[in-house]
């Protein structure tokens, strides 16, 4: 049946030579059918790994990233469940041809790495993996993965803290080995990871559910070549490439061209001292070039960014203006450059720490949003919560005694922007497909109670469009001797109002004692011990507001009113809409008016 | 006596009947929205069959589901935990839309001022932490009237497993306001997740008033028409209900029809001697495949209304047979993209102006186009008479000449690329589910299944194509040979190898009594009644969970059997096995099966030595390039036992049936068309 088929693409081939068709030997719309079960398989191979991991942080929060590549490791297709993990899998591979040979890879050879410095980098805890793909003895492709382990060791539970100092203190690094060798798992190197992690167990059980993943990929490409023909998959990877480049190039030539600048502050370095990340964003008929020269130099603390990760910071503003609809491949990428200063917070140098590397590299992408949402007002809205708001938290749980261990982000509130009012409790930009745990497996998995989830309704963020609410989450220990560690940045600077919108607020979080007392607010802190009893509420910003609040409709601001999300002051102080206590309308003020009128001059 | 099956579709109602000789009737008639009920009590009408026959009644309807589509349901409103009324609002935080940063989520059914919260708590280990207060729960009902609200849904957090707070609260609610239409979650589904069990209930209560007042007039217009037989409606397990219990729990009508025809597909495939088959349903907007494995369907609770690649959608947490679908139908339409590849679908040109070939304005060319073109569809059984200059011209100016490409040539790639994009979604239904093709046919059904399954199953590795006797009206064909069905699904975690069985067999037990309590209602004695027992396992650690059968009475060792079960099935779904890893149970998954004897059908006349001949002849393009001229044969004409090689067409007035060179045609005796595909059949190793 095989033969029969391959058969009849050739006898097609034929016809479009008779035909005097220009495209090459094999027909585009053979190609674009091969091309799409490319994609299916890219998706599959992300899907398949989902479903087997053993760690939270992967099945529910997809903190994770799947793709595969050319023979020289250009990314075809890539399965993201984190945004801000776009484009890293080709670097990754790119960093093992160049490191290893591809002369030095077999069929059924698997790579790791995580280092942060290099190809592919975020923090140690994102496992990379990658597989070379022969189809006989032929490299036809790469398959890669990126997976965040719940624990590779280092100095505190879950590997990735707040207070780290240098690389070492954070987990095992591999700056790309091989695991498996020609389809036989490297004994020593399993070894290390079991003896260097807290839960060895999900370690094992990850790593591997991302080998099958990867062998899964390799089985499938093999079948497309079987099927298609090698030659017919090889051109189609080409062909996706072009088209990529291609559907770039021709947006970017209908962007306005200029350069836009915009700075902004981290909280701080954790010790005290500001942080500034700079961007100048120049864009012209075919290139966008990003550039941060001027953004503080690498920091004590582990907020730094290795370049590719800031490269995907770029990336995702970048695809949002482009058209975020579009396949992610090296194509889209082509026009794309991203200057940095090596040294800097955002190329950072061994052994800077790189546990939070996402505080910079949100900010990154932050601020590029920033500069170019002016001139983007359809694609980019006013700022939002920013940060990951990661928690860690370990401890015992107080119904089975074992050990547990947290790994999250928290939702919050995203800006408005032209003709809509902000999200509510969203994971930040770096996020994406990524779930929360949900209270009732929280609970039971968890020494945790959580006494509310609900929406921050501190009504900042006012505008014509509103910004979406934060969102309130109480944790409270049910054991002793519980460990908490969280970063929840922009915890000084707020979301940022845009076209004449307000700024939104901060995210923070509050400890407060069995005892009555309270703690706080904080927005950093490493391994704080609490007992039972005692319970964290953490507080997540509002987003920033789009355009001038008195113009906001009364009924708008009638509706915001009875459904909470802003008080009778607010409206008054804020909209100039005066209500009364059964929330119909009184009167508008003298401010409103003016502003109603100047719009209506307009 | 007879029994009637009726299926509401967007534009037809389809009727199957069976006569008392096995005599099988179908009809369709127009679809009359808003009031659905009356071209159901029309189609029946218009059969001619005598009211006073009619022993049993069965139907499909897409009420419900273009409720919640159309926003048309209740005022709703919720009552929850303190602490946790904007769950709803939240839901699970994430974008699927990932580079789009001016995304919209899905907006909650319940605004934020009618989520009242309550005093109570329950903790994970069903431990009552605080008591309700029962004077939250009459405030609420206060406030509630004051806001004029028709329906209520009652949920509060770990409810799953322990439901004395919620079903107190439900019996507030009923005592005090009797009128209102109220729900609790713990009667739609004792599954854990609360944002999934919150948006599950208030669905459910938002569709309730809705779904209450179409069955009553549509029972009231069967008993005004003198139809007194049983009446049972189809629910998305695949079973069916009477029309009182789908009165409390309509959620559960949600996918009626198209699970009916998967249900259909295993029935059929049980009466042939086939036990694993991939249902194919190809209709106007969309295809949709299905996988049943030894003789059952997959049933999932992780359904959403309305989510695509890009939109969350709604959860709703009820047991619907696992069907996937993808937006390629006959109205499909095809485009060159900004990058210049041939596309189509998702866009569908609907019924209205629909494909070209409808003469009824439509521009923009569709599969059912390209099948014209290209000699698969005959013009001649349309209601309209076709002008095929005009499907060329759209076919030249929107896919050729873009392309750089003949028409005839277009209109092939058209289908091509239309069945490349179902074997993808055919092969994520199987292969990547670890099933291997070549042990499974493929029923093929809707408008548009006879048309294209030979070729999606020759491409998909499958050896053999079933085109029932009814293809086009196969959902309501399916209705007709349904059993009364219930599932009970309760989260209890704990260990597989060490939990005392007396432990499991109180759950169990508790979901028996339950099950038992819900079957006698339905109306069915003890020994009509059948169990399945199913347990959801995982490796400890993990999240998602795999199915495992078993028994309903453990021993013992009866957990310590089922380790090597689960570890096999896990490999076959996900390729690894983990020995040594412990494995917990998740769910607990009864389900009862209430069995209705199955009419028998009437077998069709025997080929006995006559010729039968073609009714004519068609040019057609095939895969390769080549016309070549083909045999039609007339449906009807044909008899048990014929055989004849492809190429070959087999038209009949509602679909057509194409056989390509190197395939085999046979019909067998029930008059179903049967085409070996020219792969070789896997036996399966098991």
């Amino acid at each position: 049946m095989k033969a029969a088929n391959r058969c009849q693409f050739f006898q097609h081939a034929d016809a479009g030579r008779q035909t005097g068709n220009p495209v090459a030997d094999i027909d585009k719309v053979t190609l674009d059918i091969c091309k799409d079960a490319l994609i299916a398989v890219g998706n599959e191979v992300f899907h398949a790994f989902a479903r087997t991991s053993m760690s939270p942080i992967i099945y529910e929060t997809l903190d994770y990233a799947s793709g595969i590549a050319d023979a020289e490791g250009n990314l075809l297709t890539q399965g993201n469940g984190a945004c801000g993990f776009i484009g890293l899998i080709s670097p990754l591979i790119k960093e093992l041809i160049s490191m290893h040979g591809i002369e030095n890879m077999h069929p059924g050879d698997v790579f790791i790495i995580n280092d942060p410095y290099i190809g592919g980098g975020s923090h140690l805890s994102d496992i990379g993996m990658a597989m070379p793909v022969f189809y006989g003895d032929r490299l036809i492709a790469f398959v890669g993965n990126k997976a965040h382990w719940g624990d590779i060791g280092g100095m505190a539970p879950g590997s990735f803290t707040t207070d780290s100092t240098e690389v070492f203190q954070e987990g095992l690094c591999f700056s790309g080995l091989k695991l498996v060798e020609k389809g036989k798992l490297n004994p020593q190197l399993a070894g290390i990871i079991k003896s260097n992690t807290r839960f060895p167990e999900a370690a094992h059980g990850d790593m591997w559910g991302q080998i099958a993943s990867l062998r899964t990929g390799e089985r499938r490409l093999n079948e497309l070549a079987d099927k298609y023909g090698v030659e017919t998959l090889l051109l189609s990877m080409k062909r996706l490439l072009d088209q990529g480049e291609q559907l770039a190039r021709e947006r970017l030539k209908s962007f306005p061209k200029g350069t836009w600048e915009a700075e902004e502050f981290m909280d701080d370095d954790g010790y005290g001292n500001p942080v500034n990340i700079k961007v100048k964003v120049t864009i012209t008929d075919d290139e966008f070039i990003a550039d941060f020269s001027g953004s503080s130099p690498q920091v004590k603390s582990p907020i730094n960014t290795g370049s590719s990760s800031l490269e995907a910071a770029v990336k995702v503003v970048y695809m949002s203006i482009l058209n975020p609809e579009l396949d992610v491949n090296d194509g889209v990428f082509r026009p794309m450059k991203v200057i940095s200063e090596p040294g800097s917070v955002l190329e950072c140098e061994r052994p800077a720490p790189t546990s939070c590397y996402f505080e910079s590299m949100i900010y990154a992408t932050d601020t590029v949003w920033h500069a170019l949402a002016p001139a983007f007002p359809e694609a980019l809205g006013a700022g939002h919560m920013l940060s990951v708001c990661s928690v860690v938290m370990s401890g015992q749980h107080h119904l089975n005694d074992q050990q547990f261990l947290i790994v999250e982000p928290t939702g919050g509130g995203w800006g408005a922007s032209l003709g809509k009012d902000g999200e509510v409790g969203q994971f930040c930009v770096g996020d994406g497909e990524t779930y929360n745990v949900p209270v009732e497996m929280a609970e039971r998995r968890y020494g945790i109670m959580i006494d509310e989830y609900s929406l921050n309704t501190d009504g900042a963020g006012s505008g014509q469009f509103r910004g979406g609410s934060g969102a309130v989450r109480i944790y409270r220990a049910m054991a002793d001797g519980q460990l908490f560690t969280a970063s929840f940045g922009r915890n000084k600077f707020p979301a940022w109002g845009l076209a004449g919108g307000a700024d939104g607020s901060y995210n923070y979080f509050e400890i407060f004692r069995a005892d009555g007392t309270k703690e706080g607010p904080f927005g950093i802190v490493a391994r704080v011990v609490l007992n039972k009893g005692d319970y964290v509420r953490m507080v997540t910003c509002t987003g920033g507001g789009y355009g001038n609040a008195l113009l906001r409709p009364v009924s708008a601001v009638i509706s915001d009113v009875k459904n909470g999300y802003i008080t009778l002051e607010q409206a008054e102080t804020d909209y100039g809409v005066i209500l009364d206590d059964e929330l119909n309308f009184v009167e508008a003020s003298a401010a409103r008016i003016q502003a109603q009128a100047e719009q209506n001059t307009v | 006596m007879t029994r009637v099956a009726t299926d509401i579709g967007g534009t037809f109602t389809d009727l199957v009947a069976l006569d008392g000789n096995g005599k099988l009737i179908t009809l369709k008639s127009h679809t009359t929205p808003p009031n659905f009920e009356n071209g159901v009590l029309n189609v029946i009408e218009e059969s001619g069959l005598p009211a006073n026959e009619i022993e049993m009644f069965l139907h499909g309807t897409t009420t419900i589901i273009n409720a919640l589509t159309e926003r048309s349901g209740a005022k709703t409103a919720l009552i929850t935990t303190k602490g946790f009324r904007d769950i709803l609002e939240i839901a699970r935080c994430n974008r699927p839309d990932l580079f789009n940063l001016v995304f919209a989520k899905p907006r909650p059914f319940v605004p934020r001022y009618l989520r009242l919260e309550v005093t109570e708590r329950v903790a994970t280990d069903g431990s009552i932490v605080t008591e309700l207060v029962e004077d939250d729960v009459l405030q609420c009902v206060e406030a509630l009237k004051k806001e004029g609200v028709e329906s209520i849904a009652i949920c509060f957090i770990n409810s799953y497993i322990n439901d004395k707070h919620e079903m107190r609260a439900l019996e507030i609610v009923k005592a005090a306001w009797p009128e209102v239409f109220v729900t609790a979650s713990a009667e739609v589904t004792r599954e854990w997740r609360e944002y999934e069990r919150t948006s599950t209930v208030v669905l459910n209560s938002y569709v309730m008033p809705i779904a209450s007042s179409y069955l009553d007039r549509l029972d009231a217009g069967l008993q005004a028409d003198g139809i007194f037989g049983r009446k049972y409606v189809m629910q998305s397990n695949g079973g069916s209900t009477t029309f009182e219990l789908a009165r409390r729990t309509p959620i559960n009508l949600l996918e009626s029809g198209p699970v009916a025809g998967v249900l259909g597909s295993a029935i059929l495939g049980g009466m042939i001697g086939e036990e694993n088959i991939i249902s194919m349903d190809i209709g106007g907007t969309t295809a949709k495949c299905s996988l049943i494995d030894k003789g059952q369907a997959n049933i999932t609770t992780e359904y959403r209304i309305e989510r695509t690649e890009r939109y969350a959608g709604y959860p709703v947490m009820v047991p619907v047979i696992d069907i996937v679908e993808i937006g390629n139908g006959g109205g499909s339409i095809a485009h060159v993209d900004a990058a210049g590849s041939l596309r189509v679908g998702p866009n569908s040109a609907g019924a209205k102006p629909g494909p070209v070939a409808y003469g009824l304005g439509g521009t923009e060319p569709t599969t059912t186009d390209a099948c014209l073109v290209t000699g698969r569809l005959s013009g001649e059984y349309f209601d309209n008479p076709v002008d095929l200059d005009l499907i060329r011209a759209a076919i030249e100016e929107k896919i050729a000449k873009p392309l750089g490409i003949s028409c005839e040539q277009a209109a092939l790639d058209i289908i091509r690329v239309a069945e490349s994009n179902m074997v993808n979604a055919l092969k994520l239904i199987s292969v990547r589910r670890g099933y291997d093709p070549r042990e499974f046919v493929m029923v093929a059904h809707g408008g548009g299944g006879p048309m294209h399954s030979a070729a999606l199953a020759r491409d998909l590795m499958a050896h053999r194509v079933i085109v029932p006797n009814s293809a086009a009206v196969f959902s309501a064909w399916g209705m007709l040979m349904t059993d009364i069905r219930h599932d009970w699904i309760r989260t209890h975690i704990c260990p597989l190898e060490t939990t005392p069985a007396a432990e499991i067999n109180a759950i169990w037990s508790e979901l028996k009594t339950k099950a038992d309590e819900r079957m006698h209602a339905e109306g069915l004695g003890d020994n009509e009644i059948q169990y399945q027992a199913v347990v959801d396992m995982r490796y400890q650690g993990q999240e998602h969970t795999v199915p495992v059968m078993t028994v309903d009475n453990w021993e013992d060792d009866t957990g310590l059997g089922l380790v090597e079960s689960f570890h096999q099935r896990h490999e076959h779904f996900y390729t690894f096995r983990l020995d040594g890893t412990p494995v917990e149970i998740v769910n607990f998954h009864l389900i009862a099966l209430g069995i209705l004897d199955k009419p028998e059908l009437a077998k069709i006349p025997v080929l006995e030595g006559e010729e039968i001949t073609p009714i004519g002849e068609r040019k057609v393009l095939y895969e390769d390039g080549i016309w070549r001229d083909t045999p039609v044969y007339f449906r009807p004409d044909l008899k048990a036992g014929f055989s004849a090689a492809g190429p070959l067409l087999v038209d009949e007035k509602t679909a057509t049936t194409v056989v390509l060179p190197g395939q085999e045609l046979m019909v067998d005796e029930y008059g179903n068309l049967i085409i070996e595909t020219g792969v070789k059949r896997h036996e399966s190793s098991k």
